[in-house]
């Protein structure tokens, strides 16, 4: 896996004060689980994304912390509050230097 | 690409089917975790839901969705929500945290599943204490045991 990838945020421009906003993330990643083997018998080497937030209005929102278990390509359905403009952040990091980051702003009438 | 018979039974003996077995993590694995989440507090049923289908086509990709019910104020929160598997390799399938303002706790994602087995949430709220739920699914087609690499 490269060091980074595709990713794709999906939430609405806008809301209102207070509203409860749903974000929907997905990053590109095959999430090697280092249970899987060579046709001789060679165990593939654990490569998983390990860490993925999302930071909005200064404060951490959601946090999920990745394990092998978690599917190819994860992807991650929250919430959160919309509280004033800005941007919310989002990031990834794992296995062999992995890292990923977008951004993506919110207009709160 | 063409496999000799040798290179195939040496697939068959240790890349297969073998491993898999070896590596399940067992109930008490399981529980052993619970345990390293809860510590001393003991967790209680209710509040946390955990939404799986009952029958899986294919254990690589299970959507999933969890929730535990809370005001989700600044006093009043959940913090973490653990998801347990009893009987994949390792019992750890994924951990979220909530801050204050989430606004609501629930999550959808997919994950992977050996076999078929119960699978735990453990919820921790801000006040310390802790709730867990259930879901059992049954797997028809198990996560990577078919995945031989070349």
């Amino acid at each position: 896996m490269s060091k980074t990838s595709r990713t794709v945020v999906s939430m609405p421009k806008t809301a209102t004060k207070g509203e409860i906003v749903p974000i929907r993330v997905i990053v590109q990643h095959d999430m090697e689980s280092g249970f899987r083997h060579t046709e001789r018998g060679v165990r593939v080497a654990r490569d998983i994304i390990r860490d993925f937030v999302c930071i909005y209005d200064g404060a951490e929102v959601f946090r999920a912390e990745l394990h092998p278990a978690m599917g190819a390509n994860p992807t991650f359905s929250f919430f959160t509050k919309a509280t004033q403009t800005g941007t919310l952040e989002f990031k990834w990091t794992g296995d062999n230097g992995y890292a990923s980051s977008v951004t993506s702003s919110l207009t709160v009438t | 690409m063409s496999t000799s018979r040798r290179s195939f039974i040496v697939a068959l003996g240790s890349a297969s089917v073998v491993p898999w077995l070896n590596a399940q993590a067992t109930t008490s694995e399981a529980v052993e975790t619970i345990k390293k989440i809860v510590g001393q507090a003991e967790p209680r049923v209710g509040r946390v839901t955990l939404e799986i289908a009952p029958l899986v086509e294919n254990g690589n990709l299970v959507p999933m969705t969890v929730l535990a019910e809370s005001p989700m104020t600044s006093t009043d929160f959940v913090k973490a929500i653990h998801i347990i598997s009893e009987k994949n390799p390792l019992p750890n399938i994924v951990s979220f945290n909530f801050g204050a303002r989430a606004g609501r706790a629930q999550v959808s994602t997919r994950i992977r599943l050996l076999t078929s087995q119960r699978l735990w949430a453990i919820a921790e709220m801000n006040d310390g204490s802790f709730w867990q739920g259930h879901a059992d699914t049954v797997v028809t087609l198990a996560a990577c045991t078919e995945d031989v690499l070349v």
